[in-house]
């Protein structure tokens, strides 16, 4: 079965930036801008891992994790990568059902390896 | 004869307006081409800079470069992956920026430039790998009396020259702000600068004693709780003292100490509100504060700590 892989950022070019290290990855990598455009690629491809690239500094993908996980289901795995690491806020998007949480700047070939990890564990 | 002279003006005027008008339409779409065609050779640039990191070793052509807007466009895809990434090998994006002079077309920009533009474009030079030659012919920006200048002058040198970081933070001559430091420290998360917090802490300088500060709480450095009570207790510099006492709070450190209560005791009102602020946000218990609060703040500590929300797992 063909593995799937989302990508959500608002800002382009990170998006392109983590797609391209992600290509050698046996999967099929699909990409959107927001929760809504997640939500909907969700609905319609059953999804291994979504990793979550909070662009601006304030803005830590913590709203796009509530609306991902609204169902209540823990599933696909849900990464996020963003600028903030102060505790609080990363209790936070804890509590709204991420799974695992890297902060920026991201050394790309860990990335790698963490997502080939859970799309291996998900086989 | 005046009705005819009328018809004729109204017809000009409003050929005049319908040509303006269209000029404008043509300029508004031209503009947004261009940027849709900017949008998509960055994404060229982009992949041709991560295949370059993939480990081949010919510098990629990048293509239409002389398109206006095109260099800087590849400085700020080099720059951008780099601010968002570490461990990359930085020999390729070398070789990219000195195969097409990135760095002297940057410092060409900045010397045209005034204020914030000039601050720009050393930005950019801070963020990518450039020649010794350069670091030294940005070295005159050190001494710019615009603040943005000087310090992106300092942040070329210490990305540059990492070795000589601490002598070149010792040497500026202005107090780091908040900002500043956050801009630094952004450069030791991507391993640019060791995380040597103790000379910093110890060191005569007070911007050095800032970044250290700024270490101990971004990275939670519960070892250097000796240093921050000293600092507390001896720091001449009013402010620094209090980001000491910030410090232990982001720690969660006991705050029973002599020093410290006499520290607070000596704080102005606003300081220590902001304190008491950030010792509720810390879940610091009202009664373990006691010795540090008067009566008068009791009350108010109370009512903070019964309106903080916490998100808890």
């Amino acid at each position: 079965m063909e593995r799937n892989i989302l990508i959500v950022s608002r800002d382009n070019f990170l998006r392109e930036m983590v797609r391209f290290a992600l290509k050698d990855l046996p999967a099929a990598i699909h990409c959107t801008a927001d929760a809504e455009g997640a939500a909907r690629v969700a609905d319609r491809t059953q999804l291994d891992c979504i990793l979550l690239l909070g662009a601006a500094p304030l803005l830590g993908g913590g709203r796009e994790a509530a609306v991902l996980r609204s169902g209540g289901v823990r599933r696909p795995k849900l990464v996020v990568v963003a600028w903030q690491h102060a505790e609080q806020t990363v209790l936070g998007l804890l509590e709204n059902g991420v799974d695992q949480y890297m902060t920026f700047p991201v050394n790309l070939q860990r990335l790698y390896a963490k997502v080939a990890g859970i799309i291996d564990t998900r086989i | 004869m005046i009705d005819t002279l009328y018809i004729v003006y109204t017809a000009l005027a409003a050929a005049a307006v319908a040509l303006l008008l269209a000029g404008r339409a043509a300029g508004m779409l031209r503009a947004r081409r261009r940027a849709n065609d900017l949008a998509t050779l960055g994404q060229r640039y982009l992949r041709l800079t991560m295949l370059a990191l993939e480990g081949e070793d010919s510098v990629p052509r990048f293509p239409e470069l002389s398109r206006p807007g095109a260099r800087l466009l590849l400085a700020r895809t080099l720059s951008g992956v780099l601010a968002a990434t570490y461990g990359l090998d930085a020999g390729p994006l070398r070789r990219i920026v000195r195969a097409y002079d990135l760095d002297g077309w940057l410092l060409r920009r900045a010397r045209r430039a005034r204020g914030y533009d000039r601050a720009r474009y050393l930005a950019l030079l801070a963020m990518l790998p450039v020649a010794p030659r350069t670091v030294r012919q940005t070295e005159r920006y050190l001494r710019s009396s615009h603040r943005a200048v000087a310090f992106q002058a300092l942040m070329i040198r210490i990305t540059a020259q990492p070795e000589t970081a601490l002598r070149a933070m010792a040497a500026y001559p202005r107090a780091f702000t908040a900002a500043e430091v956050a801009r630094i420290l952004a450069e030791l998360r991507r391993g640019v600068l060791p995380i040597a917090y103790e000379p910093l802490l110890r060191a005569p300088q007070s911007n050095l004693r800032r970044v250290g500060l700024g270490i101990v709480r971004e990275f939670a450095v519960e070892e250097a709780e000796p240093y921050l009570l000293r600092l507390v207790a001896e720091e001449s510099s009013e402010e620094l003292a209090c980001e000491a006492l910030h410090a232990l709070c982001s720690l969660r450190r006991p705050l029973d100490g002599r020093g410290v209560s006499e520290r607070v005791a000596s704080m102005e009102r606003a300081g220590r509100r902001a304190l008491l602020r950030r010792m509720a946000r810390e879940a610091y218990g009202a009664g373990a504060l006691r010795p540090l609060l008067d009566a008068s703040e009791r009350p108010y500590y109370e009512s903070l700590v019964a309106s903080y929300k916490c998100a808890l797992v």
